[in-house]
């Protein structure tokens, strides 16, 4: 998949994206990420929402990965009437 | 071709979609013989993390998206063969060619962190970069409430 286009050529002065869209991004992803928006700061560096961000998606990931053990450990057993109901129940109790 | 001035929008489906998904997938798991036996936990395990990244991408549209399509590349790549997924070489040579002119040093290698971690984010451009994130990230939450949702309902009570 080569996808090394033009898009990434250096871009100076006009570039496509304006400054002012990228910085809607950075606030956007600042919202996002319950860390940043409980300090309630009004603008943080862009590197510091990236590097939050990252670290966010990072526990996400780990989020999953427990959750997918723990399913498995539930998921194990051939009871399958009680199994259904309760995921069932579960998702429409929410 | 000017696409800066479209708006940029980054809604995700209701956690329903997430759930159904997530459900149905579920249940063809464990129509498999091999999946309920106690003994192979590992293997269940790993199914139902692929399971989980699969139905995510579909329920969050498939592909609509730049990362949920990566997503579902890599899963189906995977289904074939277990292969490595090549992208952190090719990325890399891509990216120290065009240190040059960038904005800012700082934020390309903040950049280059999140472009690891969003799936198909080897190939953006980093404002697209950003806006793959803010679904990524959505979509994920969305999918770990789900999984919340489930083992809190399957746990004894």
């Amino acid at each position: 998949m080569s996808s090394r286009k033009s898009s990434r050529s250096r871009q100076s002065g006009s570039s496509r994206i304006s400054d002012d869209q990228i910085s809607d991004l950075v606030t956007k992803l600042q919202h996002l990420i319950p860390e940043l928006r409980r300090r309630r700061s009004d603008k943080m560096s862009a590197s510091k929402v990236l590097q939050e961000t990252c670290n966010y998606i990072r526990n996400l990931h780990r989020e999953v990965d427990d959750l997918s053990d723990r399913l498995s450990g539930f998921l194990a057993s051939t009871d399958d009437n009680s199994a259904e109901a309760a995921i069932i129940r579960s998702l429409l109790d929410y | 071709m000017a696409s800066a001035n479209k708006p940029i929008n980054t809604d995700v489906p209701e956690k329903d979609v997430f759930a159904l998904h997530f459900l149905q997938s579920l249940s063809n798991l464990r129509r498999q013989n091999t999946f309920n036996s106690p003994e192979k936990t590992n293997d269940r395990v790993k199914k139902i993390k692929k399971v989980a990244y699969v139905s995510m991408a579909r329920a969050a549209g498939g592909t609509n998206r730049l990362w949920s399509r990566a997503l579902l590349r890599r899963a189906a790549k995977e289904n074939n063969k277990v292969v490595r997924f090549p992208r952190r070489k090719k990325r890399v040579t891509c990216l120290r060619r065009r240190r040059s002119n960038r904005r800012d040093p700082v934020e390309e290698e903040e950049a280059e962190r999140l472009r690891n971690l969003v799936p198909g984010g080897g190939g953006m451009e980093i404002s697209k970069l950003m806006e793959e994130t803010a679904h990524y990230i959505k979509c994920l939450s969305m999918q770990v409430k789900v999984m919340q949702c489930l083992v809190d309902g399957l746990a004894p009570k």
